[in-house]
Formats: structure tokens, C-alpha cells, sequence
């Protein structure tokens, strides 16, 4: 395992700048999520530090050393792709003994490796079939075998979850990160899912149009978002804003901290008044989408008593869980 | 891993599904549809068949008109001969020959072409124009090329001072075989490239980027991940790429004419011999069923040999999960690749140098594509005597148009016979090949259609193989039961026959074309439109046509070609001026031009290849979307 430095990497693609200038310290051992919307740079970035992409200015340091030199194939790296890019004439044996024989290890050791990997992924009864005759989940557990076989300076993860379905891939990331940390594996992983990032990540990296917004752990995130744009990308649903009285701040509320007023409320809690639209039934608590001053806010309900389309309600947040962001450059303040 | 993962198809899909899919019968719409196609397919590919079976099983006196049936007679007295056995060495050779350099150049080329770099489509297009051009005219010109006193190739080794090297290239008994073999090849490599480039381009991206993380170099990418992900494509280019060796006859017809001695002759060829020359037309016919026979014999030995080998039948669906509460195992071996090598280049330098290694490969591409076909433009704008100059030379004494006017107008100045029929005969290829393109075009689609949504229907299926059958069989097999049928209906010379001959070729290739093209279309959407209130005609005309509109024009200009480009039913079945095609006159050329002609006689070449050439640069992307979806084209 190593540790990953990205130090003020610049990358263009001809005249349009994809990455300006990121610096992020991935220590060893460390499980990072790359989080932003498509086409923030974040999978750019990830192919930069395999060697699949050449960066323009800066450097990617391996355990302090220069990456630059170094092709892809001699970067120790492991990369499980969106689409898992199994080789479909291999068995999934043979797939996973690829990179072992590669690297001209003989038989028996290639032999114990695979069946470790098979056996710690729960692949040791599938290991003479072909790819094709695989489910997805099946598939995405070789990707993750292939690359874990050797022993990779750190693991790299192209939303290797977003082809699975829904339930599978709640179950998949907690194993992911188990395996994670039983190994002790460096991970950078790229995913668009803020729950995934939140959920796996020891740090999470924020990233929005090739600029890291915010690199911190995944509460820190939440709880501090350095600027409008974490606040809105980080939770769902998405935070409130609504303009201050001077017109220079937002203020931005979670919905799960927006909540009918009741006698418990301190006397400093935020309060604002409007009227109900919709009601949504979520299981735990209901949302309310309430309309104050013109524009429509979500908030959160346990009980809906006397509440119904139309009546008046007033909603409440601790004075804490309220942030402010300068209107014009979005810095929370 | 949970309860929600299952194996894949372990649910036992539906019975009422799979029958809606296939076996159930087909709606009277269907047969409907099928039925022109069907009916005209029977009509001009299996009455000539049926024609020729019964010629290859009858023995004729030509002086006393009598026949009489002989059983296999035929097969045998032709399997009994030598000049079989020498045809058929000969064919095997000519076969491997093709077979290996159009697959290494084509793989090559492909490659090559595959790569993002600025001025590929323009590239692409100067690879396809080989393939574009008429057989006929390849034939003119690289017999030309490859001519003894006059060739350009003497001309060019006399130019550059290497004259003592010259020689009738041609004149050789093995070096004419290998050297049409190659013309062959020069025609044939682009469909090659053209398929296994659309096989590269199927393939993800991401194939290459985890072996090039898992440290395989370039070399062993390509062994390891490219060659296998390209079996299925190399199988069926291998398919086809014999069929049409098996079949060459136009080539070989107009560049040697099987000689010199029988040194080029070939099953194709000797099959024509023995059909209209010696008009020994049962032992004709049964050659040619014996080529048919090979052409089969050979598909089914690369289906053998390159199909997927079967992995072992799929187990039952076996517990996979991983106990999550079990204690890990440790690794037993800590794998720690070894240091990385300092690499003897810099990157930097690596780079610029295989650019150049690029670069040249796409310069060689493009003088291997372009330059015969810019020596053909070159030599007939040069004076006709320039042509015939002793010693030849390559480099023209200057450049004139009279080669041109001498074809194109009637008073053009030229005494020439030949020269006068050019005008005409462009007119009736274009004519013959437009109508019916539309004619094909009329009737195709709807049979396509049927074809794709039914696949598994019987009757639907047996018109498949048919039309699969008449691919692998010579043309020479239905050219002469042709000509019989013409002479009686007094069809012979007519643009009217030439349109009917040309059907039984376009007419089972476009319903091909059709049926792929169907196939890439939801069926969703014909729901969606009889959801609507189509009826089934207005949802093929309102709804589907449109839809494919794409695949409608790669046929049409598909067709086009092949038609334009059609030699051998052209060159039987006219005798006049009236109906001959340009390729028919362009041979014409060849067997009784003298010397002043060469020079209208290469104008005409120009002229013979400029559709091709048009089609390969204004519409590419069609023509490449008809090979693909037809891939079957000669």
C-alpha cells in the first residue's frame, strides 16, 4: 500500500482545462471517495493517477515518489472499471490470474492467490465459468478480485457500484469497505452517489467543474460544507436556501432540520411561516413541501396532525443547524 | 451475495413469451409481406438453380439437340480429369493466398485506421476505394501495370534507371498466379479491415486500460485481448473472404484469362471454359456445383475451428455468498511486482517515436489505396502515345483531355468503335442499376422486416437459408440458365433482362441487409404504433420506414455498386451496344483495343470508378453500413 499525493495537478484536453490545479494528500491505507456530478473531473482524475491519462502541470507522487515517468503498467495500481471490463474470453480463473502472470509469478503461487481471492469474495464456485454466464454482482466481485490478487499500491474504483441494482448495492459497499480495511488497501474511489461517498469514505474529496470544493470527512462535509455548491450536492433532500433580509446571504436548512414548531423549540431558533402543498409519506417521517414568501421549501414531519393542503404551519430549526452563504460567491460564512 | 442476486436467466422465462417471440405462426401480414420477395427470389435464383441441376444431370449432342439424363455421369467424367485436379491446386492456393494476406493487411490496416488521428475519415475512404471499384476495372488496370512492353512498372523501373529488372510480369506461370492472387487481395483487403474495424470499435475501452493496468504491454495486449475479442469477426470475414476467392472470375478473366498456359486457371475460370467455351454445359454445371460444394465444405470447417469453444454446461446456481462474519483469510502470498525498470527511452522520445512509425504506417496505407488508382487517373490524361512509348516510361510528356472527348462525345475525334459505346453504356449501367435498386428497394424492406420479427418461423427461416445459398453459389451457375430462359423469352439485350439478372443478385442481399437493419429496431415501437391505430401497412410506411431511413439508403447505395460494378451477367447477356453496361465495354477494350486506344480505354476507367470512388468519400458512412449490415458483396 502506499500513500497517494496529488499535488497541483493541471490537466487539458487541447485548449479546455478538465482538472485546475487539485491538491489532495490520500494517506496510506485510507479510503477516499472522489463525489461530484458528471463531468466534474472526478474519473479524469482517477485515470490520471492509474497513467491512463497524462497530466499537463503538477505531480502524482506514489509514496513520495514521482509518478511521471511511469506508465501505467509499472504504477502497481489497480482499477476496477464501471463496467467492470472483465476479459470475456477469459474464465473468471483466468481473469483473475492475469496480472499474476504478468508478473511472471510461478504457477502455485498464481494457484494459492487466486483461490484466496476467489475464496475471500465467495467466487471459489464460479471460477471455471465464463463472464458471460455471470450476474452483474458476479462480475463486479471478479473486477474486485482481479485487482486485489496482487498486492496493489492502492485501488482505484470507476463507480464500479452504479450498474447494480438497488438493494445489491447497499450490500455491496459494505463489503467493499470491509474488504477495504481487512486488507489495509489505499482506496480512491469515484462515485456521483453522496450517500455511497458518505457511507464508505474515511475522507471525501468534492469536486465541481475540475476544482475541489471541499476535502474532509464525510460529517465534517455535511455538517461544515465549505461552500453552497457541498451544501446542496451533500444530503437529500436537497438543503433549502433562502435569501436573507439583506439580500447578501443565503441561508441554507436541511429539511431534516426544518421541522413544525413545537414547545421544545429554544428561543433563538430559527422560525418561518407558510403554507403546506404537498405532504409526502417517507416511511420514518413525512416531508412537507411548504411554500414561504413565494418559494417552496422541503421540511421534515414526524406527525401531521391537523395538517393538510393548504393550512398554515410554522417551521422551526435550532439556530445552530442554520448556514449562511455569501450570496455572490457562495463561501459559507 | 444476497437473496436478491440471482443467476442469470435461472427464472424459467415464461412458455407464452418465448412463443410470442418466435414460434408462434406468423399473422397473414407476415406472409403478405414476404410474399413479392419470396415469389421474385423463386423466379430468378431458384428456377436458374433448378436449371442448372438439371443440366449438371443431363448430357446435350450439340448437333442433334438430344438429351439424356446421366445421373452423376458429369460429376464424375470432370472429378476424373486432370485439368480438374490442376484447377482445383491451383484454387486452394489461390485461396490460402487471399485468405492469409488480406486477413494480416486487413487486421493491419484496421488498426491503423482505428486510431484517432487528424484525416482518418478522409483515410478511411482512400482504403475503401479498392474495394468500391469494379473488378473489371482493377482488372484494366493493374494488367496494364503489370504489362510487358508498355507496363507501368516497367516504365517506372526503366525511370528510375533499373531496366534491366523489367519484365513481361504476367508471362511467368507462378509469378501470374501469385500476382493476380494479389490484385485479388488489393480488391479484397478493405472489406477485411472494414469488419474488423467495426470489431475494434465494439470493443470497450476499458478492455485495453485494465490490461494495460495488469502490465500487459502492447504486444501482449494485442495477442491476449484484441485477436480473441476479434474471433467471432475473423470467423466470418474468413467466410466470406473465401467464398469471394473461391468465386473470383472477373479479375481473373481480364488480366490473364487463365493463362499464361493454365497457369491462372481457377475452378471459377475453368467452370466458364468448359460451360461456353467447349459448351460442355453439364460438365459446367457440375464444376461449378462442386465449387458450391467446397465453398460450404470450408464454412463449416472455420465454423469448427473458430467458433467459441463451449465451456462446461452451466452448474446450478451455486451458494456464492461470502460468510461477512468469518474472519478473513490472510493472504499466503504478498505479491510485490518488481521494481520498475528505468526505461531505456523517455517517454518523450518514445513517443515521437512511434508517431513516426504512425505516420508511416498511414502513408503506406494510403500508396498502397491511392496511388494505382491516381496512375489510372494520370494515364488517361496523358497522350495516348505516351502509353506505348519503347522504352516505357512512367512520366507523362505532358497532360490532354482528347482521351475524354474521344468517350464522351459521339464526334470526340477518335476512330475508335469502342470509344463510341462509352456514353451509352454509362447510361445503361446507371439506369439498370437504379432501377433496380428501386425495384429491390420495393419489395425488400418488408421481407426484412418479417424476417427479423419472426425469426423462428419455418417458412421464414428456409427463405433465409435459400438466400444464404445462393450467396455461397457461383454466378457462373445461374448465368447460363439465364442466357437459355433469355433466348426464349427474348430477353437477351435488354435493359429489361440486365434489371431481372441483377434482381437475383441484389434482391436476396438487400432483404439481408433489411433483415439486420430490423433488427436493431425495438419491437417496442411497433407496438407503440399499432397502440396508435396503425394498421400493420401504415405502421411499415408511417412509423418503421422512416426509422431505418439510414439502413434504406446504405442499400440503395450498396446496391448501386454492385450493380454498376456487375460483370460477368452483363458480359453474357447482351451482344449489342444497346444494353451493354460499362463494364462490359471496358473489357471490350481489352480484347480487341489497339494501341491508339489505350488511351480512351483508361479515360473509360476513369469513368467506370468514379460512382465507387464518389460513393466511398461523399457517402462512407453508408457504404460502410452496407457492408456491415450486407458483408456480402464480392
Amino acid at each position: 500500500m502506499a500513500s497517494i499525493t496529488i499535488d497541483n495537478v493541471i490537466k487539458d484536453y487541447g485548449t479546455t482545462r478538465v482538472l485546475h490545479g487539485l491538491n489532495l494528500d490520500i494517506r496510506e491505507g485510507e479510503f477516499v471517495s472522489l463525489l461530484g456530478p458528471s463531468g466534474c473531473g472526478k474519473s479524469t482524475l482517477l485515470f490520471c493517477v492509474a497513467g491512463l491519462e497524462p497530466i499537463s502541470e503538477g505531480q502524482i507522487r506514489f509514496d513520495g515518489t514521482d509518478m511521471a515517468q511511469r506508465s501505467s503498467r509499472d504504477r502497481n495500481i489497480a482499477l476496477v472499471f464501471q463496467d467492470y471490463a472483465l476479459y470475456p474470453h477469459m474464465s473468471v480463473r483466468e481473469n483473475i490470474a492475469f496480472p499474476l502472470k504478468r508478473l511472471k509469478v510461478d504457477s502455485s503461487t498464481i494457484e494459492a492467490q487466486v483461490k484466496w481471492a476467489a475464496e475471500t469474495l465467495g467466487l471459489s464456485a464460479l471460477l471455471d465459468r465464463a463472464p458471460s454466464d455471470l450476474s452483474g454482482g458476479q462480475r463486479q466481485r471478479v473486477a474486485v478480485g482481479r485487482a486485489i490478487v496482487r498486492n496493489p499500491a492502492a485501488l482505484l474504483m470507476d463507480e464500479p457500484l452504479s450498474n447494480l441494482d438497488a438493494s445489491l448495492r447497499v450490500h455491496m459497499r459494505t463489503e467493499i469497505k470491509r474488504l477495504a480495511r481487512d486488507l489495509g488497501l489505499t482506496v480512491l474511489f469515484v462515485t456521483h452517489d453522496q450517500e455511497e461517498a458518505m457511507v464508505m469514505s474515511d475522507r471525501i474529496a468534492v469536486l465541481s467543474n475540475g476544482y475541489l470544493q471541499q476535502f474532509a470527512e464525510p460529517m465534517e462535509v455535511y455538517r461544515n460544507p465549505a461552500n453552497r455548491f457541498v451544501a446542496e450536492f451533500i444530503g437529500s433532500p436537497k438543503m433549502n436556501l433562502l435569501p436573507a433580509s439583506d439580500g447578501k446571504v443565503l441561508m441554507g436548512l436541511r429539511p431534516q432540520d426544518l421541522t413544525p414548531a413545537n414547545a421544545a423549540d429554544a428561543p433563538d431558533a430559527y422560525a418561518v411561516t407558510g403554507n403546506v402543498a404537498l405532504i409526502e409519506p417517507a416511511g420514518p417521517h413525512y416531508f412537507l413541501d411548504v411554500m414561504v414568501n413565494g418559494q417552496m421549501i422541503k421540511a421534515t414531519a414526524n406527525e401531521i396532525d391537523g395538517l393538510g393542503q393548504g393550512s398554515q404551519v410554522k417551521l422551526t430549526a435550532p439556530s445552530h443547524r442554520v448556514y449562511r452563504f455569501d450570496s455572490d460567491s457562495g463561501v459559507a460564512l | 451475495m444476497t437473496a436478491v442476486e440471482t443467476e442469470p436467466q435461472a427464472i424459467p422465462r415464461p412458455k407464452r413469451s418465448r412463443r410470442r417471440n418466435g414460434r408462434a405462426r406468423p399473422p397473414l401480414f407476415a406472409y403478405l409481406a414476404t410474399a413479392p420477395t419470396l415469389l421474385l427470389v423463386l423466379l430468378v435464383v431458384g428456377l436458374p438453380l433448378a436449371y442448372s441441376i438439371w443440366l449438371a444431370t443431363h448430357k446435350s449432342n450439340p448437333i442433334t439437340k438430344k438429351t439424356t439424363f446421366v445421373g452423376l455421369d458429369n460429376f464424375k467424367t470432370v472429378l476424373a480429369q486432370d485439368s480438374f485436379w490442376n484447377a482445383f491446386y491451383r484454387t486452394i492456393y489461390f485461396v490460402g493466398f487471399s485468405m492469409v494476406l488480406t486477413t494480416v493487411l486487413g487486421i493491419i490496416m484496421a488498426l491503423v485506421l482505428n486510431k484517432a488521428f487528424r484525416g482518418r475519415g478522409f483515410m478511411r475512404s482512400v482504403m475503401l476505394v479498392p474495394w468500391a471499384m469494379a473488378p473489371v476495372s482493377i482488372g484494366v488496370l493493374w494488367s496494364f501495370i503489370y504489362a510487358g512492353d508498355i507496363g507501368t512498372l516497367n516504365g517506372i523501373l526503366h525511370d528510375l534507371g533499373l531496366g534491366f529488372l523489367a519484365t513481361p510480369w504476367l508471362g511467368n506461370n507462378t509469378r501470374a498466379l501469385n500476382l493476380v492472387a494479389l490484385t485479388h487481395v488489393w480488391n479484397q483487403t478493405p472489406l477485411t479491415a472494414l469488419m474488423v474495424l467495426a470489431g475494434l470499435q465494439s470493443m470497450p475501452a476499458s478492455l485495453h486500460k485494465a490490461a494495460m493496468l495488469d502490465g500487459a504491454g502492447p504486444v501482449t495486449r494485442f495477442f491476449q485481448i484484441t485477436l480473441p475479442w476479434l474471433k467471432p469477426t475473423l470467423l466470418f470475414v474468413s467466410i466470406i473472404a473465401t467464398i469471394n476467392a473461391l468465386m473470383a472470375f472477373d479479375i481473373i478473366m481480364i488480366m490473364t484469362g487463365g493463362g499464361p498456359g493454365e497457369a491462372t486457371t481457377v475452378f471459377a475460370w475453368l467452370g466458364y471454359v468448359y460451360s461456353f467455351q467447349f459448351l460442355r454445359f453439364g460438365q459446367g454445371a457440375a464444376m461449378l456445383y462442386i465449387l458450391t460444394g467446397l465453398s460450404f465444405l470450408l464454412a463449416i470447417v472455420y465454423v469448427l475451428v473458430l467458433s467459441p469453444r463451449r465451456r462446461k454446461a452451466r452448474t446450478a446456481a451455486v451458494a456464492t455468498t461470502p460468510d461477512s462474519t468469518a474472519q478473513r483469510i490472510r493472504r499466503p502470498y504478498s505479491i510485490t511486482p518488481p521494481p520498475p525498470r528505468d526505461p531505456v527511452l523517455s517517454p518523450r522520445t518514445r513517443a515521437i517515436l512511434s508517431d513516426i512509425g504512425f505516420r508511416a504506417m498511414v502513408a503506406l496505407i494510403f500508396i498502397w489505396s491511392a496511388v494505382p488508382v491516381l496512375l489510372l487517373v494520370m494515364m488517361s490524361l496523358t497522350p495516348a502515345s505516351d502509353l506505348i512509348r519503347t522504352p516505357p516510361s512512367a512520366i507523362p510528356s505532358g497532360f490532354t483531355l482528347d482521351n475524354f472527348k474521344a468517350v464522351l462525345f459521339p464526334d470526340g475525334g477518335t476512330t475508335s468503335v469502342q470509344a463510341r459505346r462509352v456514353p451509352l453504356s454509362l447510361m445503361n449501367s446507371f439506369i439498370i442499376g437504379v432501377v433496380t435498386v428501386a425495384v429491390a428497394l420495393a419489395m425488400a424492406p418488408f421481407a426484412g422486416y418479417v424476417f427479423a420479427r419472426w425469426p423462428r418461423a419455418r417458412a421464414f427461416q428456409a427463405g433465409l437459408w435459400a438466400m444464404l445459398f445462393t450467396r455461397m453459389t457461383p454466378a457462373l451457375t445461374l448465368v447460363l440458365p439465364f442466357f437459355v430462359i433469355y433466348r426464349t423469352l427474348g430477353l437477351i439485350d435488354t435493359r429489361t433482362g440486365m434489371v431481372i439478372a441483377h434482381l437475383s443478385i441484389l434482391l436476396p442481399l438487400v432483404s439481408w441487409m433489411m433483415k439486420s437493419t430490423f433488427e436493431g429496431v425495438p419491437k417496442s415501437l411497433d407496438a407503440a404504433a399499432r397502440i396508435d391505430g396503425c394498421t400493420n401497412f401504415q405502421m411499415m410506411t408511417k412509423v418503421l420506414l422512416p426509422v431505418i431511413r439510414p439502413g434504406i439508403m446504405a442499400a440503395a447505395i450498396f446496391g448501386f455498386l454492385v450493380s454498376w460494378n456487375e460483370f460477368l451477367f452483363a458480359m453474357i447477356l447482351t451482344s449489342t451496344p444497346d444494353s451493354q453496361t460499362i463494364t462490359v465495354v471496358l473489357s471490350g477494350f481489352l480484347q480487341q483495343a489497339r494501341f491508339h486506344e489505350y488511351g480512351p480505354m483508361f479515360a473509360a476507367s476513369v469513368l467506370s470508378v468514379l460512382p465507387p470512388v464518389i460513393i466511398a468519400f461523399v457517402f462512407q458512412r453508408y457504404l460502410v453500413q452496407g457492408a456491415l449490415s450486407g458483408a456480402v458483396k464480392g
